[in-house]
């Protein structure tokens, strides 16, 4: 195989399994989808609300809302077309712009909110189950049937126990009642106003679009988040799931670590001189009997010398200049600007040694954790610049690779985000030949700056001593 | 003076291997010099663009204090690995053996007044607790020679590795003085570095005449002298623009 030859990466994230949960307004979905997620706690497990996907009104439609005359419980008033984009670009692992609607102007707000890199998604919604285009990326159906269906089937004396809530004379719906509470104390609503949306909209909707998706649910779970064991059991499936994904992203950086093995060190990964200062510096570092601020001082100098040859990677431009005698000078000029992201918790020990060299530059930070039990790494957290797909470069700064793992999540992350390979340069101080390779035959436009080469899969001792523990 | 009177200089594309001619812009880079003592920072694209801020006049003080640090950290850095070592191996903490070095020696920076002085920051970023001497020298009206009008050194220098330190290489007039100094305290020629950020390709031939052990570490050779002894194109007077402008 050649070495040019492009490898494919697929993270965790790169297939996500999508679990719809629908059911009529106020029979308990996002209850129920909220305690699934409680009970699995996990940063990888989301909910997206189908309530985020309304069309935005015209001024007569808007005017008719605000009378409560809108029927928002009709499959008409939810944009699918945008739903089932985001859907694919959730379901491809891409990061999806979420609008945001806002229930007290009717209208979508200016941001959006991002969705990126659940390996389960929950969506949530009356009509979850409703689009075609919807239910071919569903992996699990729910449909939440709650009390709603005792009432709406006119048996409703059973339910009034329920409320603790004032009644209206016309009602005893329970559903009716959480609906009306949700919508006045979330929404901003006025109960008469929600009475009114309920008789002429919700309920005839029910029976017209709501309840056929009971028929093609995998799974109908009554008694909303009463249900305790509906919701152990749906948890399960998702962590059944979730062990599935992990195994293969395991197996799919095995098969990276193959590739890599018998390749010679890429020309893409640039070490540093080893000038007696630096190797003077690598045996400070190295050695037990050096003291905590020797090490510290020694590694910023080092982070300074590493940071100083990765910006060397930028695109400069000509430019003339003259100086205080009046001679004229060809010079460079870096174009765009240099940011930075750090990997965490290791990445934090660049930061001195960065802002040496830019004193302002633009920080973002990831949390990527390995494993312990399966080695394998998780990404957390993500603080990017919003803009960051448009700088000159971007510098990923982890003090040590060793299987180049988590690299490769956080190099994908980027990616993933509109930031060209070509602009991204890895900056570390110790890394292993093999973990170099998984990461540049995947990613052959990435550069690599490298203090020192060291064993495959050396333990991460950089940033226990930098830190101190 | 202006442009037109400005000798040619050496112009180069300038990025890195991968990518195309187009793509790498072009850039007055550093004069060769013959001498063996003298040894020029790689021209990288980064480098250049440091001098291109530093040069131009337009560049605020602060920004010029700024970019001309990141330029003094660098020669500090090259300076630094001219001085000996002796082979150190340790173990490291995943219990390999690694061939590192132990820096041998003491060392001691001095500054020549006042636009040395500029360059001790960057010398302490490097080597911490460093002793820094110093040294005076200006220009007598009635000679128009440099004299030697104050000096404090460490007592102990003729035992140390001395960092000679002015960002500008012109006539080399006070910096060769500053080397007769420190010779008559015992500093043998080729315990000595001078460090400058742009050099005259008159004074870096002087100093390869005179003192040929002395090491010269800089970030550029410059293309000459004009009739004011100024080097062009220069950066304009540097500690003036570091400390007053």
């Amino acid at each position: 195989m050649s070495s040019d030859e492009r490898i494919r990466y697929s993270p965790p994230w790169g297939n996500a399994s999508i679990i719809g949960v629908a059911g009529s307004s106020g029979s308990g979905k996002t209850s129920l989808a909220l305690a699934i997620v409680a009970s699995l706690n996990l940063p990888w497990v989301v909910i997206m609300s189908m309530d985020s996907f309304y069309k935005p009104l015209t001024p007569e439609q808007s005017a008719a809302a605000f009378r409560n005359e809108f029927d928002f419980d009709s499959p008409e008033a939810i944009d699918f077309d945008i739903l089932v984009d985001r859907l694919r670009d959730i379901k491809n692992g891409k990061v999806a712009e979420v609008p945001v609607y806002s229930f007290e102007k009717h209208a979508r707000l200016e941001q959006t909110t991002i969705v990126y890199s659940p390996h389960v998604l929950i969506l949530e919604g009356i009509f979850a189950l409703h689009d075609q285009r919807v239910l071919d990326m569903l992996d699990l159906r729910i449909f939440a049937e709650a009390d709603s269906d005792l009432c709406l089937s006119r048996r409703s004396q059973a339910c009034t126990s329920f409320s603790p809530y004032p009644v209206p004379s016309s009602s005893f719906e329970p559903t009716l009642i959480r609906a009306v509470v949700r919508d006045v104390k979330e929404r901003g609503r006025d109960i008469e106003g929600c009475i009114k949306q309920w008789f002429s909209f919700v309920k005839p909707n029910f029976y017209k679009y709501v309840s056929p998706q009971r028929e093609i649910a995998d799974i109908i779970i009554p008694r909303g988040i009463e249900n305790r064991v509906a919701i152990q059991m749906i948890s399960s499936q998702i962590t059944s799931t979730l062990a599935t994904k992990s195994a293969q992203h395991q197996l799919e950086l095995t098969r990276l670590g193959k590739i890599a093995e018998d390749s010679p060190l890429s020309k893409n990964a640039i070490v540093l001189k080893q000038t007696n200062q630096v190797r003077g510096i690598h045996a400070l570092l190295m050695d037990p009997a050096t003291n905590r601020e020797d090490c510290i001082f020694y590694f910023d100098r080092l982070a300074g010398l590493l940071v100083e040859t990765a910006v060397d990677f930028m695109q400069f431009t000509s430019v003339s200049v003259t100086t205080p005698q009046n001679y004229t000078y060809t010079g460079l000029h870096p174009v765009g600007e240099v940011s930075a992201v750090v990997i965490l918790r290791g990445g934090s020990a660049f930061e001195t040694g960065l802002r040496r060299t830019i004193p302002d530059c633009r920080t973002g930070r990831m949390l990527i954790q390995t494993n312990y039990r399966t080695g394998e790494p998780e990404l957390h957290y993500r603080a990017l610049p919003t803009n960051i797909a448009e700088h000159g470069l971007i510098l990923v700064l982890d003090p040590q690779m060793s299987s180049g793992a988590a690299a490769l999540m956080a190099v994908k992350v980027l990616v993933d985000h509109g930031v060209p390979e070509r602009k991204i340069v890895f900056v570390t101080y110790l890394a292993g030949r093999v973990g170099v390779n998984r990461v540049l035959r995947v990613f052959p436009e990435v550069r690599c700056v490298i203090a020192r080469m060291g064993d495959d899969m050396e333990s991460r001792w950089v940033e226990t001593r930098y830190l101190g523990c | 003076m202006g442009s037109e009177s400005q000798p040619t200089a050496p112009s180069q594309s300038l990025g890195p291997e991968y990518r195309p001619a187009t793509q790498k812009p072009t850039a007055t880079v550093s004069k060769p010099v013959p001498h063996k003592n003298v040894h020029i920072l790689p021209q990288t694209p980064q480098l250049i663009a440091l001098l291109t801020m530093i040069r131009d006049k337009n560049t605020e003080r602060a920004d010029f204090i700024f970019y001309s640090n990141r330029i003094i950290r660098l020669l500090v850095e090259e300076g630094l690995n001219h001085l000996p070592v002796v082979g150190h191996e340790i173990t490291t903490p995943v219990g390999r053996t690694y061939a590192g070095v132990k820096f041998e020696g003491k060392i001691c920076g001095v500054s020549i007044m006042r636009a040395g002085e500029s360059m001790e920051q960057g010398l302490r970023d490097c080597c911490r607790s460093v002793r820094i001497g110093k040294i005076l020298i200006q220009r007598d009206e009635e000679t128009a020679k440099p004299k030697l009008y104050y000096d404090k050194l460490p007592e102990d220098i003729a035992e140390r590795w001395v960092l000679l330190l002015d960002p500008m290489l012109a006539t080399g007039g006070s910096a060769l003085m500053a080397i007769e100094v420190l010779k008559s305290r015992g500093v043998p020629e080729d315990h000595i570095l001078f460090l400058n950020l742009i050099a005259s390709p008159e004074g870096a031939k002087k100093f390869a005449d005179h003192f040929p052990k002395v090491r010269v570490v800089t970030a550029f050779v410059d293309q000459g002298l004009d009739e004011k002894n100024y080097i062009v194109p220069g950066l304009g007077d540097f500690g003036d623009r570091f400390y007053t402008m």
